[in-house]
């Protein structure tokens, strides 16, 4: 009975992903856009769950769920709403944007497709062990300069927005 | 035939075990909520000196159930101007995370959704979700006061979920597990969690607080200055299902606090008939839920620069440093918790009795300044 209901979940989290993806791009409001995304990074975390990663699942939705898309609304309902006045980026440059991504999405598809062996994902159950380790363990040197980064980052940013108030 | 418990098919066996686990959460929520909103009210009142609800039913026990059946009954009002499926969808965005977390709570051996081994893990992603829902109810709404009712607790939420998660992982370094069902188990008898680790157990029951909006931390709902905060354009069943989905956090927070510091379904009795368990689990997780209201009753409402002071000057440097004095003295010491339980007793002193001296000698020297300056 599961070996129907798993290639089932995996199409409906591939549509979704796929479908909620093309909507933060398409839509005209950016509330839409935010929530669509929101629900994108849900479906990714169910596809981590379908491949075993609970771990990996559970951050991606504590984080980008919680945290990503708060941040991002809060900033959207800061600033001003004028719908349709700016297009985005996208919207008024389809062709060039075409041009750019066909030949990625080519190689994508192309590096997708690559992947046959589907023994390598079977590690099912406690990955929790193995991610701990190797961050705090076999690469706790690049971690620690990625923290260093972004504490870096954050320090500029309120520093850059501490001098308009001088 | 492979033939599971009660002699059924494992095949049926599952999703029935899954229809009836489901059936009996949501009937948990909701009884739970009228039993919640029944005490808070007969609390308040008995703090208050008041009698309290008392004329429907025998000690007015039906009150809430006319209410609800009120509630119920209400038409289901949208103004024209908000925001339709955001404003729709907003309440259940609140909702179905809450019932979701109910999957990892042990509420006896054995009686349990599933023993997820990131299951506190899975409780924290839950309840960051929920501020999702309020911000979106905040800002369908095209209400001034629901908008800063929903920035309010964004900015709130966000900021209390890192003294939260760091007072969870305090207790996960001593554990050893993110299995809800594993820590239960690792506190047989009277060996409570809360007797080496109460300085956790204090700072993530304030945020615990602050993560269900209740006061003294309700700002996104707070009445005397946003009419209702987030909840001002909802009526209805709608405005009931955010008052249920509190309600189950509320009890859901409880839990947390029973199975990570009260020792779960551990009590007299409990080895020889495991359901009593739930019995044990229901009465600790209730009185966190009672400790809920008496702490409304009497505290009054923080200032918005009060609450988010209180986070990122006190709580979070207390509990980081509480969290990297815990994971040194259990790496000093694997065979034994007394050193963390005393650092950790120093610890909650430091909190309880020098916070307030240097909070009031600052007072002191800020009224001296303000006299020399008049």
């Amino acid at each position: 009975m599961f070996d129907v209901i798993e290639p089932a979940l995996f199409a409906m989290l591939t549509i979704a992903i796929v479908a909620a993806g093309a909507g933060v791009v398409l839509a005209n409001r950016i509330t839409t856009s935010a929530l669509l995304m929101a629900f994108t990074f849900l479906s990714v975390a169910g596809m981590f769950l379908l491949l075993g990663a609970e771990t990996v699942a559970m951050f991606q939705v504590l984080i980008y769920v919680g945290a990503i898309t708060v941040l991002i609304l809060y900033g959207v309902m800061f600033t001003p709403q004028s719908p349709r006045l700016y297009g985005l980026f996208f919207q008024t440059q389809k062709w060039w944007a075409a041009l750019f991504v066909i030949p990625i999405a080519a190689f994508v598809a192309a590096a997708a497709f690559a992947f046959r062996d589907s023994a390598t994902i079977g590690a099912k159950g406690g990955d929790l062990m193995p991610l701990a380790t190797s961050v705090f363990r076999d690469y706790a040197f690049p971690f620690e300069v990625a923290s260093v980064l972004l504490l870096a980052a954050m320090v500029g940013a309120i520093v850059l927005v501490k001098r308009d108030e001088d | 035939m492979p033939v599971g418990p009660f002699g059924i098919d494992p095949a049926i066996w599952a999703p029935l075990r899954l229809i009836i686990a489901v059936l009996l959460v949501v009937g948990l929520v909701f009884n739970g909520a009228l039993a919640q909103i029944y005490l808070e009210r007969k609390i308040q009142a008995i703090i208050q000196d008041r009698l309290g609800p008392l004329h429907v039913g025998p000690w007015g026990l039906l009150q809430t159930f006319a209410d609800a059946i009120k509630l119920l009954g209400k038409e289901d009002i949208r103004a024209r101007l908000t925001d339709k499926w955001f404003f729709l969808a907003a309440p259940s965005i609140v909702f179905s995370p809450m019932i979701a977390s109910y999957v990892v709570i042990p509420f006896a051996p054995g009686i349990v959704g599933a023993d997820l081994n990131v299951g506190l893990l899975y409780l924290t992603t839950l309840g960051s979700m929920t501020v999702l829902g309020i911000v979106i109810a905040g800002w369908a709404s095209n209400n001034k006061y629901s908008l800063i009712g929903g920035l309010r607790s964004a900015g709130q939420l966000i900021s209390y979920e890192v003294p939260q998660i760091l007072s969870l992982v305090t207790v996960v370094v001593v554990v050893g597990t993110l299995s809800m069902v594993g820590i239960a188990e690792s506190q047989p008898g009277w060996q409570m969690n809360f007797l080496v680790l109460p300085l956790a157990f204090v700072t993530y029951f304030i945020a615990g607080l602050a993560e269900t909006n209740r006061a003294p931390f309700d700002l996104p709902e707070a009445e005397s200055e946003l009419v209702a905060g987030f909840l001002t354009e909802y009526s209805g069943m709608r405005w009931a299902i955010f008052f249920l989905a509190e309600y189950g956090e509320i009890t859901v927070v409880s839990s947390i606090v029973t199975t990570l510091w009260f020792g779960a379904w551990h009590g007299p009795f409990v080895e020889v008939f495991p359901v009593l368990g739930v019995l044990w689990f229901t009465l600790k997780t209730y009185f966190f839920v009672l400790v809920f209201m008496w702490i409304r009753a009497t505290l009054p409402r923080l200032r918005i620069d009060q609450l988010m002071s209180l986070c990122w000057k006190v709580l979070i440097p207390l509990t980081l440093t509480n969290l990297m004095v815990t994971a040194i003295l259990v790496l000093a010491f694997p065979t034994t918790l007394v050193p963390v339980a005393i650092a950790n007793w120093l610890l909650l002193g430091v909190f309880v009795f020098a916070l307030p001296y240097f909070q009031r000698r600052r007072l002191v020297a800020l009224r001296e300044r303000l006299r020399t300056a008049a």
